[in-house]
């Protein structure tokens, strides 16, 4: 009689079978975060132990490219300087002007211009993207412990980034208005007309507007009153019109106002 | 009678050896592809396309120890890939783990006879995985929008990755050697 198992095949046995245990375990917790919109466990320890080393490769490569530039530019960078000292002079004068008419405004404009300069906004630093490219998702350095919220929305100097998907305690991951999963409200500064601007990957394509809007190439795209975004965050222009005979509605290309082939500092604006 | 596992001893010594690298320098190596593929490669895109080190370590891997080892390492790369992606589910997690597997099954046939196997070989498996990543997402009841532009991606992606694959063995032959030589 000879046994089936040895002490050797009980033991791979095992292990096969706490293999497939771990792994159906991690898709429950995966499954459970994507259904539930939380990040899960296994995404948090990833993403918290990711974000120092992240973070320092960020500033290493910010670092890195900013030496380089200035290397390549130092002699266009010396006439600059000159430049911009006269541009600086004249500007002082000028800001010295405007701060003595400021004095004289009306009480309400002072609070109103006060509350400009108190934004509510939360600077953040992208240190991450996607590793398989396949989305256009990138990471933050700032999450909830800064009170960053799921769909708060994201903007830079330029325009609008993109909206909050995933808060997670120290970092977040921001949905790029150019995936091809995103949607935001968006109208056409020049006639007021409505449409909904969608990621391309690279681009945005403004669809559903109207078949009466007269679109042209160089109308400013911006955002509608929604879900992340109050109206009015520039969106981008628009490049091409697309009129098709007999559709219900025309659509547009429109080129982003953000640079996101090198996104550096951001905002993220609660609701 | 036979054991499940355990190769015959009548039928001649396995052809194939397990020959697995040290877990420190795996786990090194997946953290390396991890920070690259996260920081620096999505700035520099090839029609596109990154190059997928995460799945080239799980495709090596796998190769030196057979299925269950490609299974676990891509289990282990893929939730790391889920967890910096963050829009993905496990989609990742399961198509790395099945390519590593089918991998590690694969190496002990066909794909150990010739180098020259290695670069359809990668480029076989980064489409596979793409298109259990897809089915898996679409599973998970999220369709990729564009996947005419995902896919043109991962030809792109499933390219590199292979002539990559053929670099680094032209370039370090030590990491084509495994296993125990045939008897």
């Amino acid at each position: 009689m000879v046994s089936i198992f040895t002490y050797r095949d009980e033991r791979k046995l095992f292990a096969v079978i706490g293999t497939v245990i771990v792994a159906a375990l991690i898709a429950l917790v995966q499954l459970d975060a994507v259904k539930s919109g939380r990040p899960s466990a296994i995404s948090v320890g990833v993403n918290s132990g990711a974000l120092f080393l992240q973070s320092a490769v960020a500033t290493i490569v910010g670092a890195a490219g900013g030496a380089a530039g200035a290397i390549a530019g130092a002699p266009r960078l010396a006439a600059d300087n000159r430049r911009l000292n006269a541009e600086n002079r004249a500007l002082s004068a000028e800001n010295d002007r405007l701060r003595e008419a400021l004095s004289v405004l009306p009480d309400a404009l002072a609070i109103e211009q006060a509350a400009a300069r108190e934004p509510s906004g939360i600077a953040a630093t992208t240190i991450g993207y996607d590793p398989e490219n396949q989305t256009r998702v990138i990471t933050i350095d700032r999450g909830a412990r800064a009170g960053i919220k799921l769909e708060d929305g994201v903007i830079d100097a330029d325009g609008v980034v993109g909206r909050v998907i995933e808060a997670e305690p120290f970092s977040s991951k921001v949905l790029l208005v150019t995936d091809a999963s995103s949607k935001v409200p968006a109208i056409v500064q020049r006639g007021r007309w409505w449409g909904i601007a969608t990621g391309t990957s690279s681009r945005i394509q403004l669809q559903y507007v109207s078949q009466d809007a007269a679109l042209r190439p160089g109308d400013v795209v911006v955002t509608g009153e929604g879900r992340s975004f109050h109206a009015g965050l520039v969106i981008g222009r628009i490049s091409e019109v697309y009129h098709p005979e007999g559709a219900l509605y025309q659509s547009a290309l429109v080129e982003p106002a953000v640079g996101f082939g090198r996104l550096g500092r951001v905002l993220v604006v609660p609701r | 009678m036979s054991s499940w596992f355990r190769a015959n001893p009548e039928a001649g010594a396995p052809a194939y050896a397990p020959d697995a690298p040290a877990w420190p320098l795996v786990a090194l190596a997946l953290a390396v592809a991890l920070l690259v593929q996260s920081t620096l490669e999505p700035l520099f895109p090839i029609r596109g396309a990154t190059i997928s080190w995460v799945l080239l370590l799980v495709l090596w891997y796998a190769i030196r120890t057979g299925t269950g080892g490609g299974f676990v390492l891509g289990l282990i790369a893929g939730a790391c890939e889920d967890a910096l992606a963050g829009n993905t589910g496990a989609a990742w997690t399961f198509s790395t783990a099945l390519v590593g597997a089918a991998a590690g099954r694969l190496a002990r046939t066909w794909l150990a006879d010739t180098k020259l196997a290695l670069l359809p070989g990668v480029a076989l498996a980064t489409l596979l995985r793409y298109a259990l990543f897809s089915a898996i997402l679409a599973a998970e009841g999220r369709m990729l929008p564009l996947a005419l532009a995902h896919f043109h991606a991962a030809a792109w992606q499933a390219l590199l990755d292979g002539l990559v694959a053929l670099a680094l063995l032209a370039l370090f032959p030590q990491l084509g050697r495994y296993g125990a030589p045939r008897r």
